[in-house]
Order: C-alpha cells, then structure tokens, then sequence
C-alpha cells in the first residue's frame, strides 16, 4: 500500500516532468541579427522549459546580452521566429510594450529612477495600479528579492542611497511587481560584493521554482552553483546546450572544454 | 494607437521649429542676394551723399574692427581669471568668481551699453568712440569667455595634472605643455563664439561707438565708427526710401554670413578631440 | 608674471561688477529720491512735463516675454523631444544646427524681418492700421528665445542615460508613458534653466522690440489689448538715450529703467545657474 502509494507519486511527477519537457515557456528557432552591417548573431535556436533555472553562459562579447535584448524585442531587427507561451512576439497581443511587461529584463548596471524605494518597485505598474496597489504586494515582491529586511524600515528614502547590491535587488522586485512570466537576467551580479551575489543567487533559485529564469553569466562557478540547463554561446554562435551536470562533467565540444578550462574560447 | 498619436503631436508642435531655421534663412539670402553686388560691397564711398551711400565696406570694417578688439580686450582677462580660478582661488573665491560671470551672463547687452554711456562716454570724455564700442563689447563677451575657459580647464584630466605636478613641473610649464595643447580647440571655440557675438551686438554700440555715414575709416580709437549691425537698423526704418530697405536686407546677408562662418568654425572645430 | 595676470584678471572681473552696478544705481539715484518706487504703479511717462512713470514698460515688457514664452516653450520642448526621441542620426544633427543657425542671426536682423515681414502679414490679416504692436513684438521673441529653449532641453534630453531608457522601455512602458513618468522629470532641472534663460533674454531684448513694438508709452486699454502700439523697458531706453541729457532727470529716468531690468534679469539668471549647479552636484 505505501509503496504502491509512492511509486504512483513517482509516476505523477515523472509524468508532469515529461509534460513540462514537451510544453515550452520560450521556443527560438534560427534567430540572427546584424547590427551596422556586423553580424552580432548568427542562427541560434533552443527552448526553455515552463519553469526552471537556465544560464546562458559564454565568454565576454558572444552576444549573450544582445540576445537578452532580442527577446525582449529592445533589439527588433532580428530575424528568426520566436515564440513565447505559444505566442509569436512579433504579433503579441497589445504589442512589444504588453510583451516586456510578460518578459522581465534585469539589466547589468542596475538602474533605479530617481524617486523612492517603493516607488521604484510600482514604477512599471499602469496609473490606476499604482494607486491601489496594496503595502502588501510591495512586501512580497521585496521579499522575493531578497530586500526586504534591508528596506523595511525605509521605503520612501531614496532608492539611489542603497548600495550597488541593495540596488539590484530592487530592479528584480520591479521587474517583480509586475508579475513576469518569465525573467531574463543580464550577469545581474557582476561586480556585485559576495553578500549581494549570494542573495541574489538564493533569490534566483527561488524563484525558477515557479517560472523560467535565463541568466546570462560569463562566470563558471556561478553556472555551476546556480545549475539547470546550460547554453554555451560563443561569438554569436550556439555552441552546445544541455543539462549544467553533464555540460561541466562531459563538455562535448572542444570550444567548450577550452571555455572551461580557460575561461577564454576561440570560435572565430 | 495612443503611441502614435503622441509622437503624431509632438511632431505637428515641432515642425515650425524645425523648418523656422531654413525659411528665415532663405528669406534673407531671398530678399538681400540681388541687391549685393561687388560695386556695393567695396565701391567707392566718396563724394557721395547723405542716405544714398550705398558702398558697405565701412560698415563692415567698422564691425570688423569693434570685434576685433573686444577680443583682443576681451580674452587675456578672461584666460587670466580661469587660471585663477584653476591655480589660485580658493574654494570661496571660485564661487564668487563664478557667481559674478552668472550675473554679469544675465545682464541684457542694452544695460552694458547704458553703463559704457556714462562711465567710458560722459565721465572718461572717450565720446562716441572705436574704443568705446570695443570696450563695451569686450565686457560683453568676457563672461562667456571666462565661463568657457574655466570648462575648458576643468575638463581636462585631474590624473594628467597632477602627473605633471609629480613631475615637479611648475604651474606656467603645465599651462604651457600640458592644458594648452588639451585644452585649444575648446579655448579657440569659446573664442570664435564670442567674436560672433560682439559682431551680432548692436543695441550697446548704438548710441555709444556708432554714427549713420561718413566714416571710412577711423582716424584714432576715439573717433565714431559705421557698423554693419547699426547700418540695418537706421535704413530698415527708411520705410518711403526702397533703395535703402534693399540696402538693409544686403547689410543683413553680409552680417549673417559673417556670424554663421564664425559659429560653423566653432562647432566644427568642438568636434576636434584632442588625446 | 603668470601670479600678477592671474590676479590682475580676477581683480578686474570684480572691478567691472562693482563699476557697473555702482554706476547704475548712482545715475538712477536722482530718480529714486524724487519719484520713489511708487512711479512703478505710475502709467504716465510724458519727459517734458516731468512725468515719468514705469507701469506701461513694464507691463509692456511682460506682454511681449509671457507671449514669447507661452509660444516658444510647447513648440521648443517638442522640437527638442522630437530630435531626440523620435529623429535619428544625421536628422538629429541638422536639427541641431538650424538651431545654432537660428541662435546665431543678430537681433537687428530678426528687428529687420520683423519690421518688413511680420507687421504687414498682421497688419493685413488682422486688419489693423498699423501692425506695430505687442503681439508683434511677442512673435518675434518667441522665434528668438526658441533656440535657447530648444538646445537646452536637448542636451538635457540626451544626458539621460540609455540605461535608464531601457529600464523603462524593459519594464513595458509605452513611448508617451516614458516621456512623461522618465524622460521629462529627470530633464526637468536643464528644461527650467532654459526657460528661466529664456525668459531672461526675452526681457533685455532690445533692437528687434524696439523696431516693432510701436514705442507707445500707453497702458494697454483694456489690459489684455496687445494689438495696440506699446512700449518695452528696452525699447524706451533704446528710442530715448540718444534725446536725453547726461545727468538730467530724463537720464535718471531711463537709468532706472535700465536697474530694474537689469535687477530682474540679473535675479533669472543666477536662480538659473544655481538650480543647475545644485542638481548637477546632487547627480555626482
């Protein structure tokens, strides 16, 4: 009876796990993008599961925020097909704006506005949200960054008087209030002191239990301490994709070994 | 569809700005081109009478002249006191010095010219004179010099001079050898825009360096002078006299020509980076 | 030598300062003491009868500016956004210069259009006897003080970061949206010290006011009439310097007129400055 009742459990996650693999948050097939006659891109497809941690990891100048920003239709001269929750991007309901609001962007340097804390955090909210949106909503997604017990007592100082990490953690909560579908994350610890970096990575982790998170790093221990599937990308190109355990284990590719062991690639 | 709406907008309110610069210009250079000749530019202005002068070169010699020497006034002051401010003063006395450039920026050219009245005109017995003109000018355009030097400076590298400072380089050498050659295309636009500006002046020259005809060329600075700018306003008031409003319109397309060579060479010339 | 010029410059930079406020106010002191500040609510200036009240310059004054303003600041601001927000490149580039082109053509030229282009166009088309008037004066400031509005609020404009463009644009806030709740706040502190300069310029201007406003000392009747001849601070000084006798009550006269512009401005200018030093500092 006891095991009968786990092995049905086992049956019922290893079902959903299947049907998680088949339905996709984000599929991208032969995208490539040229800027100023430059190609910055060069046919790159995957897909991402409807939640669950992903790094795209790569060395410096691969395109790993460019790509970031095609996503999110900042770049919109790409070409390629790309769908999300099923939708194609380029005819998204309500447009690229509504498209953003589904698809939160945390970009490298944080970059608050210059009102308070919990401004900042409803700042991307409509006119008519922003005023009822209620204490409560504004806790939740602070403590989902990670900020609230540093921020608690001060909500409407300054956002810019926080510190670079304090700052960061905030552009998630933003990102946050607006209840994304999914969040894309430029290396949003470079640079970052080793507390912040923790903090964040936890919140991270977090938060890929619920919903597909792509966090471009060029940082291999931060890959490996974050884990999920991998996306090695190298000048433009995608490389190899798979599980993080076998990608570090047993890298297929010799542009991926040399990545790993030098964190340097020569794919030109 | 709100989007376009609002960028729809914007642009309707934009455009007489953005076409104001080009029918302005085209109407001047409209009105002004066939009345210019060579004969009118440099002719002779002998023997001829009151009103039907129609030679220009006077004029423009004049406002030549008052230019010129505003600056020459005009620029070794307002370099000295950026150097001040860089190498001498105080925290306290930067911001005063500062604050009094600001005051003087705000105060309109016509107070300057009521000042230059009293002071150079009536207490000093200059009379309306050259060097009047020049002097007015030259307190005119010192501000902006001196507020454009003192940028200048301050946007050369803190790590350069102070390098220089280890290398027990004295404050002149430093000047010489490493802000000069940084800083003189910003030195040279900032110069370039105040000759335009003490060219376009009129209204402080009016009744302080200026007189309707009969100069060709000044005997000493303390004689009147013709200027171009002054030129425009006596015949633009000539209004049963054709000749002389067509006169107007050729004096206005020789002085904007004058003024856009000077701020083109300054703007093309903030373009030049110097490493 | 370097010491003695140093010093030497600063100390004449202070000399100038001194000598022309104290000039000012010592020329302008006859007038003060006979007439006193209520001449500022006084209409009548007739100079031969000994009558010299300030009230139609000044309301004269602020016609002309409040109608260069009310023109210049929608129409400034909107070419600035345009240029930045909406233009590219080389577009960007030649707005920018028709800007200093227009910032560059002398006031007695702009007098000069106006005298010959503007007032028969009103005259005509509002069917009045004479085009000289406020309105006309307001309408040529309005094109004169544009540049200053429009490249001020442009470099305002353009020193936003793309980060912060970005992070808006990210958080899927529509163009206008982003205008108003990012770009304009945070350009604020320049956008206001080129309308404050503006207005600045707008006051002290003279040679292009005096050629069109009509040089009228008349209170406009009723006070919103500004399609009657009237006159300026600046044009009563430019059309009446060269009657009046150094050191008579005339002169005192229009020497205060010239302190009292020169006070206003004066007080634009430095409120100016000092709201964008102190911004300045506070982003640093």
């Amino acid at each position: 009876m006891n095991i009968q009742k786990k092995i049905d459990v086992g049956l019922t996650i290893q079902q959903s796990a299947i049907k998680a693999d088949q339905a996709h948050s984000l599929k991208l097939s032969g995208l490539s993008l040229e800027l100023g006659g430059t190609p910055i891109l060069r046919d790159i497809s995957f897909a991402l599961p409807v939640h669950g941690m992903n790094i795209l990891i790569g060395p410096s100048g691969a395109g790993k925020s460019t790509l970031l920003r095609c996503l999110n239709l900042l770049h919109q001269s790409w070409q390629g097909d790309l769908h999300i929750m099923d939708k194609d991007v380029r005819t998204w309901p309500d447009g690229a704006d509504a498209l953003r609001r589904a698809v939160g962007l945390i970009a490298q340097k944080p970059s608050l506005f210059p009102c308070s804390i919990a401004q900042n955090v409803v700042f991307g909210l409509g006119r008519k949200a922003r005023k009822q949106v209620s204490d409560e909503h504004i806790e939740q997604v602070l403590r989902q960054a990670a900020l609230w017990g540093e921020v608690k007592d001060r909500l409407h100082d300054k956002a810019l008087t926080l510190s670079v990490g304090q700052q960061q953690r905030l552009c998630i909560a933003r990102a946050l209030a607006l209840a994304p579908k999914m969040l894309l994350l430029d290396e949003p610890t470079a640079s970052l002191d080793p507390r912040s970096k923790q903090c964040i990575e936890a919140s991270l982790l977090e938060l890929a239990a619920t919903m597909p998170v792509l966090c471009v790093t060029h940082d291999i221990e931060q890959a490996k301490r974050l884990g999920g599937q991998i996306i090695f990308m190298c000048d433009g190109h995608l490389i190899e994709s798979g599980d993080s355990v076998d990608f570090f284990a047993r890298p297929e590719r010799i542009e991926s070994r040399e990545f790993l062991r030098w964190s340097v690639c020569d794919c030109s | 569809m709100n989007e376009r709406h609002a960028k729809t907008l914007t642009m309707m309110l934009a455009l007489p700005a953005l076409l104001l610069p080009a029918v302005c210009l085209l109407y001047i250079l409209f009105k002004g081109i066939p009345a210019l000749d060579w004969a009118m530019l440099f002719g002779s202005a002998q023997g001829a009478s009151f009103g039907s002068v129609t030679a220009l070169w006077p004029q423009i010699t004049g406002s030549l002249l008052l230019m010129l020497g505003a600056c020459v006034l005009a620029a070794p002051v307002a370099f000295g006191g950026a150097l001040f401010y860089a190498l001498a003063a105080s925290h306290r006395q930067q911001k005063v010095l500062l604050g009094m450039m600001h005051l003087l920026v705000g105060i309109p050219p016509i107070v300057y010219g009521l000042c230059g009245l009293i002071v150079l005109v009536h207490l000093l017995h200059w009379g309306i004179s050259l060097l009047t003109g020049m002097v007015i000018l030259a307190v005119i355009i010192l501000p902006m010099l001196l507020l454009n030097s003192v940028n200048a400076i301050n946007r050369i590298a803190v790590g350069r001079t102070e390098a220089a400072h280890a290398l027990g380089l004295s404050n002149g050498e430093i000047i010489r050898r490493v802000w000069l050659p940084a800083a003189w295309p910003a030195l040279l636009t900032g110069l370039l825009l105040g000759m335009a500006r003490a060219l376009s002046e009129t209204a402080p020259v009016l009744f302080t360096a200026t007189v309707f005809s009969g100069v060709a060329w000044p005997d000493s600075v303390f004689s009147p002078v013709t200027s171009l700018q002054t030129h425009i306003f006596y015949l633009a008031q000539e209004g049963a006299n054709a000749q002389a409003v067509d006169i107007a319109w050729a004096s206005a397309v020789v002085l904007v020509l004058l003024v856009t060579v000077l701020s083109f060479s300054a703007s093309a010339l903030r373009k030049i980076r110097v490493h | 030598m370097l010491n003695l010029w140093m010093r030497a410059s600063a100390w004449i930079c202070l000399a100038v300062v001194i000598l022309l406020l104290g000039f000012l106010v010592q020329q302008s002191w006859p007038y003060w003491q006979q007439y006193g500040f209520s001449t500022l609510f006084s209409g009548d200036w007739y100079p031969y009868e000994k009558l010299f009240g300030l009230t139609a310059a000044i309301i004269g004054s602020f016609w002309a500016a409040l109608i260069a303003l009310s023109i210049a600041i929608p129409t400034g601001l909107a070419a600035a956004v345009m240029s930045t927000e909406i233009l590219s490149g080389s577009w960007r580039s030649l707005s920018r210069t028709g800007m200093e082109l227009l910032a560059g053509i002398p006031s007695v030229v702009y007098g000069l259009l106006g005298l010959w282009v503007l007032l028969p166009l009103l005259q005509s088309s509002l069917g009045l006897l004479t085009g000289h008037n406020l309105l006309a004066a307001g309408l040529l400031l309005s094109v004169m003080v544009l540049p200053t509005i429009m490249v001020m609020a442009q470099d305002a404009l353009s020193e936003i970061s793309s980060e912060q463009r970005d992070a808006a644009a990210s958080l899927g806030m529509g163009w206008s949206e982003r205008l108003w709740r990012v770009l304009l706040p945070q350009a604020w502190p320049g956008i206001r010290s080129g309308i404050l300069l503006a207005l600045g310029r707008a006051l002290g201007e003279t040679m292009a006011v005096m050629l069109v406003v009509g040089s009228m000392d008349r209170i406009p009747e009723p006070f919103y009439n500004l399609l009657a001849p009237a006159q300026t601070l600046t044009s009563r000084i430019g059309r009446e310097i060269g009657e009046s006798a150094f050191g008579s009550m005339h002169f005192a006269a229009l020497m205060a007129c010239g302190l009292l512009l020169a006070t206003v401005t004066i007080t634009i200018s430095l409120l100016a400055h000092l709201r964008a030093d102190n911004t300045s500092v506070a982003r640093t």
